[in-house]
């Protein structure tokens, strides 16, 4: 049985509504690297996600040049980053790292929260594990920004000693320093 | 044959085959609703403008009034979208005021606010229903209560389902990301079987006048049964509760949480030997506690995060929810499990009544 559109016009859309107001994010200016970049850190509350960053926080400091300027953590895994905490990262930090988006809800907030910092003209960098690439991907595309890039890990993290953990931030370290960069150009959309 | 009943039969024949095109034309429409994404599996009702109006007409509330959100998706849920949702389910018009309502009452759980929706535990709602409504819409509070086979309870339930899906665009595997999912996730309605329970309703305990039609909810991570017809000792079937609340893979460490969908013989068991709601709250909140070493055999250790005596299962007595439901005729209930990270809201939502 054939469905032709047209035939069904007296159907009502159950997802039509008022319009969808997300607009496209125009991604921040990037520089040509990191030297003496100041750098923020948005963690989340899931285990792990603080080490790791600290871990990719001290990488680009050893190795571009950057430093860590501000550490600040999401106490809701679900929610945007809070107004006030967004206001400071964007005040004291020329780029932020935002991760570790490793559950169904908290891979769509820190995509969330990277155009948001993009859109406050700071560069940032999500970092997600690679199992909720869809749910990222698709936060993206709610937020008008299909496509956007994000930095994939491998899954799981939170059950991943020190070690291991490192191996992860060194193995991300040249995608988030090229996201980061002009080094990389990713268009938002 | 006289030539009055040939005509007759050709007649019949006549209204059966344009019966049949019509029938047909609604099939296409059922499989283009399909094709076009919005239903949850199971075919859907074709909604048309003449039956959104029916279901508005059912609330004084305007159309276009937001009676839900999901702010970090920036997506919001009118009462006209709401509606279209609910006729989409199979709901009569008459039961939209209880979908409006569970709207309301899910909007006070935390969870449902911020990312509840889209969880890898897969979070079905359960809405319960108190006040004489039930009688009046058909909604079950006895045999078979947790369903299938009762449209107001099965439609009510699927109408939250299917706005989560259409309006706020939550479908699994994409921004939903339910590892497993829950059973009876989208058909969890039930009314509260007042008449056969010793204690008053769910809705009088968390404050509203009695006989309210109301609606009270929040998210289940499952449902889990506990038979025991064996006993006639109030602290013996407690105990057998506390055995199934004190499971420790319901630890998602250091949050716990718990309620109770009591069988009538259950609930009469206790109230005859004097157990008050509030005593069955308080008896459980006191003995499901895990030890150090329990959680630390399991890999969930707790040491240095939580007090010496252990996990409680339960935040506090009064979070362990209680409803009466189900028939007479066997002594069993339902351990149910708050999705739990700030507990349910304790409240109880006045249904409309135009």
């Amino acid at each position: 049985m054939s469905s032709e559109p047209t035939r069904f016009s007296a159907m009502v859309d159950p997802t039509a509504g008022p319009a969808n107001r997300a607009r496209a994010t125009v991604l921040a200016d990037r520089k040509p690297d990191l030297v003496g970049r100041k750098v923020g850190l948005l963690a989340n509350v899931k285990r792990n996600a603080e080490q790791f960053l600290d871990e990719v926080g001290a990488l680009l400091g050893r190795e571009h040049g950057a430093e860590v300027v501000l550490r600040r953590k999401k106490l809701s895994i679900t929610d945007p980053v809070p107004p006030d905490v967004l206001a400071e990262l964007v005040a004291a930090c020329d780029v932020v790292v935002v991760g570790v988006g490793d559950c169904g809800s908290c891979s769509a907030s820190a995509v969330a929260d990277g155009l948001a910092l993009e859109d406050a003209g700071i560069p940032a960098v999500v970092v997600c594990s690679d199992a909720f690439g869809v749910t990222a991907d698709a936060m993206a595309a709610l937020k008008g920004s299909p496509g956007y890039h994000y930095v994939q890990i491998p899954h799981p993290v939170a059950p991943l000693g020190p070690e291991e953990l490192r191996h992860r931030a060194v193995a991300a370290l040249p995608e988030i320093v090229a996201t980061l960069t002009t080094g990389h150009a990713h268009a938002a959309a | 044959m006289t030539r009055a009943e040939e005509s007759a039969d050709i007649t019949v024949a006549e209204d059966v085959a344009a019966d049949e095109e019509r029938l047909a034309y609604t099939r296409a429409a059922i499989e283009y609703a399909f094709d076009q994404g919005w239903t949850d599996g199971l075919p859907v009702v074709p909604v048309t403008r003449t039956m959104v109006e029916e279901f508005l007409a059912q609330t004084t509330r305007p159309a276009d009034e937001v009676i839900a959100a999901v702010p970090h998706l920036g997506r919001e849920c009118t009462v006209e979208q709401a509606a279209v949702n609910a006729a989409l389910a199979g709901c009569r018009p008459e039961y939209f005021p209880v979908v409006l309502a569970a709207w309301e009452a899910l909007g006070r759980d935390r969870a449902v606010m911020g990312g509840g929706w889209q969880s890898t535990s897969g979070p079905a709602p359960l809405i319960v229903v108190n006040g004489p409504i039930r009688h009046r819409l058909a909604i079950n509070c006895t045999g078979g209560v947790l369903g299938p086979g009762f449209r107001a309870n099965a439609t009510i339930a699927r109408a939250i389902g299917l706005v989560v899906r259409n309006v706020f665009g939550i479908r699994p595997q994409e921004l939903e990301q339910a590892t497993q999912g829950v059973p009876g996730r989208w058909s969890l309605c039930i009314g509260e079987n007042e008449e056969d329970s010793p204690w008053e309703p769910l809705a009088t305990e968390v404050g509203l006048p009695a006989g309210t039609d109301a609606v009270s909810a929040t998210l289940l991570r499952t449902c889990e049964f506990v038979d025991n017809r064996n006993t006639q000792s109030p602290e013996e079937l407690l105990a057998d509760f506390a055995d199934t609340i004190s499971r420790t893979g319901a630890a998602i460490v250091p949050f716990s949480s718990a309620g109770l969908v009591l069988g009538v013989e259950h609930a009469e068991l206790l109230a005859a030997n004097g157990f008050t709601k509030r005593d069955v709250q308080q008896w459980l909140y006191e003995r499901c506690v895990r030890s150090h070493e329990d959680l630390a055999r399991v890999g969930k250790s707790l040491d240095g995060r939580i007090g010496d005596d252990g996990l409680h299962m339960l935040p506090s007595p009064e979070q362990l929810l209680i409803v009466v439901a189900g028939a007479r005729n066997a002594a069993m209930s339902m351990v149910v499990r708050p999705f739990g990270f700030a507990g349910w809201s304790r409240s109880a939502v006045p249904i409309e009544r135009r």
